[in-house]
């Protein structure tokens, strides 16, 4: 279902391509060889999929406790601004300490800001998609301000408002070296995303807590019945959640950027939730959804530059990817009489 | 002060208030009826592009706001069979719907217009109230507004009344509050809520028309800019109500215009950004229940089904 999903998708980009007078089998092939068409590319691919992974793993975790984290955009950002201050502060530091000390900064400054959520939510009622739609745009104003002429401002930085870069020990290596693959920016985020899956999957599959939080996920009520309480359980997995986004901010800075700057990764936190849903929320369908859709996002810019045809079809297969999907939980609606995942998630 | 809350500072707050004002008053009437829409964020950009490819197309202002608010309802009606026919979570079409929303203008704009923007294109034009201007501080502030902000200042009055003072607001209002309810004694719910999501989406094509054509005459990538989650926020800070959510909207367009008005190098520029996150965090504290209680209605969000 997932793949007919996908193909309706490109499909739907392909009428699309037609309408405004291009050649949809010369874009797709533009896009095909952009993301996969040689060694240079598959690393540019990885380098998105990384961020898109985490993030993704961010909602999944939520969604999995029936809550709908749409906060990873914002806790991404948090991750990213503890990440560059922390590696910014302490730039003498060796990287056996500062590396860590980033690493820890980004996924603790993650989760609190994502446990806000889940706290509104337990103690007040508040639904999590109205706090962390606010916090999104909250963070991004407050970003805006620590970095065009506030506390984070680099001095005498020129263009984009950006933040002083970090010191070497916080950097991940670029792992793929230059001799093999050159201009490679392929780093070590690439173990720590990977790591981060396995992580995900134990504490989910193989822990007495992640049995707990899909017990809430399943059925809050139920689950209060069976002496788990399901407020204490939503505070966690939100602060879960964001530590999840947190890290994808700090892999982006420490692996790519080496600071954070204005518009920084824009749309992860977005593009995650088509990532979790189509990936189902399991460890291996996110991470093979966060490949396709970072072959997409890279694919999108050589096919702009190669075909001539819009990066932006990218987003129109890819809303129609969530809405297909959407539409899957309707047919299962229509066939099981009651109780469909969607309900579960609402 | 006089600096700050001077006539300037309140129309811009009056021109930033409206267009998250269309889409606010379109969100208490979807809310209102048990159907969550946060596609009005995309539905606003599609009025916005939509609207502004018909005026230069059409070269009519007037036929360029209908196109833009058949845009909008296109859209809506997609969340609206979604949501109300086939039950799906409300929240992800909604997501979705905002992803296509800014694909297919984004895709549009880029194809059609390059990377530069339509110029001379007819826009939506303003009242000139000629005879206030004799008149200090209401002159400044109304005498030069666009025919939509008067729009929505009409608006907001004719949905209060409607939505507290007639059978069919009280009809809309049951709908979200108790739909079984409200099925039983022979209203529609189904009928209620498409109509409701639809008009949503046209109030916030609205906002977005206005500004394209009726606010900035140009359009860019993503121009709505979030606008439509302010309205989100207006709508729920201002408690589910029309005057509420108008007035929240105001206060929301109050902090950007003070936001710009400090930006001024002589003013306060380097704190000047924060006030553009007031809205969100202002809304943050009222819905954990710092200042009242947001109580949204009861049916929001959950599908119906027909027994």
């Amino acid at each position: 279902m997932p793949i007919v999903s996908v193909l309706a998708a490109l499909l739907a980009g392909a009428v699309l391509i037609l309408i405004s007078g291009s050649n949809p089998i010369r874009g797709y092939a533009a896009l095909l060889r952009g993301a996969f068409g040689s060694p240079y590319n598959i690393t540019e691919t990885l380098v998105i999929a990384v961020p898109l992974t985490l993030a993704g793993i961010s909602v999944a975790v939520a969604f999995r406790t029936g809550l709908f984290n749409i906060g990873a955009q914002g806790q991404l950002l948090v991750g990213a601004l503890a990440a560059g201050w922390t590696g910014a502060q302490f730039p003498e530091l060796p990287g056996i300490l500062l590396l860590p000390l980033t690493l820890v900064s980004a996924v603790i400054a993650g989760g609190a800001w994502g446990a806000i959520a889940g706290w509104l939510k337990a103690a007040r009622g508040v639904n999590e998609v109205i706090t962390t739609i606010m916090q999104n745009y909250t963070v991004i104003f407050v970003m805006h301000w620590l970095l065009q002429n506030g506390p984070m401002t680099a001095p005498n930085a020129a263009g984009t408002p950006a933040s002083s870069p970090i010191g070497a020990g916080a950097i991940l290596p670029i792992i793929i070296p230059n001799e093999i693959v050159p201009l490679s920016r392929l780093h070590a985020g690439v173990v720590l995303a990977i790591a981060a899956v396995v992580v995900f999957w134990f504490l989910m599959w193989r822990t007495s807590l992640g049995y707990e939080l899909r017990a809430v996920g399943l059925g809050a009520r139920a689950a209060a019945q069976a002496g788990i309480d399901p407020r204490r359980r939503m505070v966690l997995v939100m602060f879960i959640a964001g530590g999840f986004a947190g890290l994808a901010g700090m892999i982006q800075v420490s692996g790519l950027f080496h600071r954070v700057f204005d518009g920084f990764s824009a749309g992860f936190g977005f593009d995650a939730i088509a990532v979790a849903l189509l990936g189902k929320n399991s460890p291996v369908g996110i991470t093979l959804a966060a490949v396709l859709f970072a072959a997409f996002a890279r694919g999108g810019t050589i096919m702009q530059a190669d075909a001539g045809v819009s990066s932006h079809l990218v987003e129109v297969v890819e809303a129609t990817v969530l809405l297909v999907i959407a539409a899957e939980a309707i047919v299962r609606a229509l066939a099981v009489r009651r109780g469909t995942p969607a309900e579960a998630l609402a | 002060m006089e600096l700050l809350i001077g006539a300037g500072v309140i129309a811009a707050t009056l021109r930033l208030a409206t267009p998250i004002a269309f889409a606010a008053l379109g969100g208490v009437i979807t809310e209102r009826s048990g159907v969550t829409n946060i596609a009005l964020e995309g539905c606003m950009l599609f009025g916005a592009f939509f609207g502004i490819l018909a005026a230069d197309k059409t070269g009519s202002a007037p036929l360029a706001v209908l196109i833009g608010l058949l845009a909008g309802i296109v859209l809506a009606a997609v969340h609206a069979v979604a949501s109300v026919t086939w039950r799906a979570d409300q929240i992800v079409t909604g997501m979705a719907l905002n992803i296509l929303a800014l694909g297919v203008t984004s895709y549009l704009n880029y194809e059609i217009y390059g990377s530069g923007v339509p110029s001379g294109v007819p826009l939506l034009p303003a009242l000139n109230l000629d005879f206030l201007a004799a008149v200090p501080f209401v002159g400044g502030v109304i005498g030069h507004q666009n025919v939509l902000v008067w729009l929505a200042l009409v608006l907001v009055i004719v949905l209060q009344l409607y939505m507290f003072r007639t059978v069919a607001g009280l009809r809309l209002r049951a709908v979200g509050e108790h739909p079984r309810a409200a099925d039983t004694v022979g209203i529609s719910v189904y009928k209620t809520r498409y109509a409701a999501v639809i008009v949503s989406g046209m109030l916030s094509a609205l906002g977005g028309a206005y500004l394209s054509i009726g606010f900035l005459g140009s359009f860019n990538e993503n121009m709505t800019a979030g606008r439509g989650f302010i309205g989100l926020a207006a709508l729920i800070f201002g408690n589910w109500r029309p005057f509420g959510a108008f007035a929240a909207a105001l206060l929301f367009g109050f902090s950007t215009a003070l936001s710009f008005r400090l930006a001024d190098p002589s003013v306060w520029p380097s704190q000047a950004v924060l006030f553009q996150a007031l809205p969100y965090v202002l809304t943050l504290i009222a819905v954990a229940g710092v200042i009242g209680r947001s109580i949204p209605p009861a049916a929001s969000g959950r599908p119906y089904r027909k027994q």
